[in-house]
C-alpha cells in the first residue's frame, strides 16, 4: 500500500467526514430527547470521537472534534449564542482527556474507561463554565444530577463503543486501510 | 464482561467519588437550623430559632426578611413581581427563597428535631 498517495489522503478525509456526519446525526437524535435541564447532555455525539480514537491521526482527531461542535451548534441552533462556548469547552476537554487516556493508557483502560474520563472532563468543564458565566455559586446545585447522568450514559456509550470496535468488520477494514 | 480492564474500574471509582462529593454542595444539613442569606457578594447566617427582621440591599432596592417561630419569609421587597414574597414561609432544611431582580438568595440549612424521621425530599 502506498502511504501518502492522493487517493489515500482522500480516503482519510472521507473517513473524518463520515464520522463527522455520524456525529451530526447523533446530535439530532440527542436534541430530540427531552431533558430537564438544557445543558444536560447524554453525549451520544461523542460516540464518533470514541470510535475514531483508534484510527484517526492527531490532526484529524482535532478536526473531528471541531466538526462535532459545529454540527451540534447547527442542529440545536445555538451556534451564535453563548451556549456554543459550553459545547466547545466540553468537547475540547473530553476529546483531550479521551485522547490522553487512549494513547497512554491503552493497556489498562478500555473504551469504557476512556468514555467515562471524557464525560467527566466534559461535565467538569461545563460546570466550571456555568459557574463563571451563568449561575455563579449556584452552579454547585446542578452538579450532582449533571454528573450522575453523564457517568451513567458514558458507561453505556463506552460499552457500546468497545463492542463495536471489537466486532465491526467495517471498523476492521477501515483500520487496515488507514494503518 | 471481559472487556473491562483494571483502569476502567479505577476511573469508575474516581468518578463515583467525584459524584458523591458533589452532593456536599447541598450544604451541611446536620447542624442546627440556620438561615443562609446571600445578597450580591455578601453572605449572612441567621439562627432560625431567633425571631429577627433583616434588610438586604440589592440592585433594585431593599429586601426585608423576617424570621418568626422557626420559619422564614420575605416580608417586603422592592422588586417588581414580588415572587419572593409570594413564596411564603419556609422552614425545612433545603428550602429556599430567591429574589432574582434584587439578587437575594435565602437558604435554610441544618436539621430540625421535629423533622427527623420525616421524608427527606432533598435526597435523590
Amino acid at each position: 500500500m502506498i502511504r501518502h498517495s492522493k487517493s489515500d489522503r482522500y480516503a482519510r478525509i472521507e473517513f473524518v467526514a463520515l464520522l463527522a456526519a455520524f456525529a451530526l446525526f447523533l446530535s439530532t437524535v440527542e436534541y430530540l430527547i427531552p431533558k430537564p435541564v438544557p445543558f444536560m447532555r447524554i453525549g451520544l455525539a461523542n460516540l464518533p470521537l470514541i470510535i475514531g480514537l483508534g484510527i484517526l491521526k492527531d490532526r484529524e482527531y482535532i478536526m473531528l472534534a471541531l466538526l462535532k461542535v459545529l454540527g451540534q451548534g447547527l442542529v440545536t441552533g445555538t451556534i451564535f449564542s453563548y451556549i456554543i462556548v459550553f459545547s466547545l469547552g466540553g468537547t475540547i476537554a473530553s476529546a483531550l482527556v479521551m485522547y490522553v487516556l487512549y494513547r497512554f493508557g491503552k493497556r489498562w483502560i478500555s473504551l469504557v474507561g476512556v468514555s467515562i474520563g471524557g464525560a467527566m472532563a466534559s461535565n467538569g468543564v461545563q460546570l466550571l463554565l456555568s459557574q463563571l458565566i451563568l449561575f455563579g455559586d449556584a452552579a454547585r446545585l446542578i452538579a450532582p444530577p449533571f454528573l450522575i447522568v453523564g457517568l451513567i450514559t458514558s458507561i453505556i456509550l463506552g460499552i457500546f463503543a468497545q463492542q463495536f470496535v471489537q466486532t465491526s468488520t467495517w471498523y476492521r477494514m477501515e483500520l487496515e486501510k488507514c494503518s | 464482561m471481559k472487556q473491562f480492564k483494571l483502569g476502567d474500574i479505577a476511573l469508575l471509582v474516581i468518578s463515583l467519588a467525584i459524584v458523591i462529593s458533589s452532593f456536599n454542595s447541598y450544604g451541611d444539613f446536620t447542624g442546627k437550623p440556620e438561615v443562609r442569606v446571600r445578597a450580591g457578594n455578601q453572605e449572612w447566617v441567621y439562627d432560625l430559632s431567633v425571631d429577627t427582621f433583616a434588610t438586604f440591599y440589592g440592585p433594585v432596592g431593599e429586601t426585608t426578611m423576617e424570621i418568626q417561630d422557626g420559619k422564614v419569609h420575605v416580608h417586603d421587597s422592592d422588586c417588581r413581581n414580588k415572587v419572593c414574597i409570594a413564596a411564603g414561609w419556609v422552614s425545612k432544611p433545603g428550602d429556599w427563597i430567591i429574589c432574582l431582580p434584587n439578587d437575594v438568595f435565602i437558604l435554610v440549612e441544618g436539621t430540625m428535631a421535629s423533622q427527623e424521621g420525616g421524608v427527606d425530599d432533598t435526597a435523590f
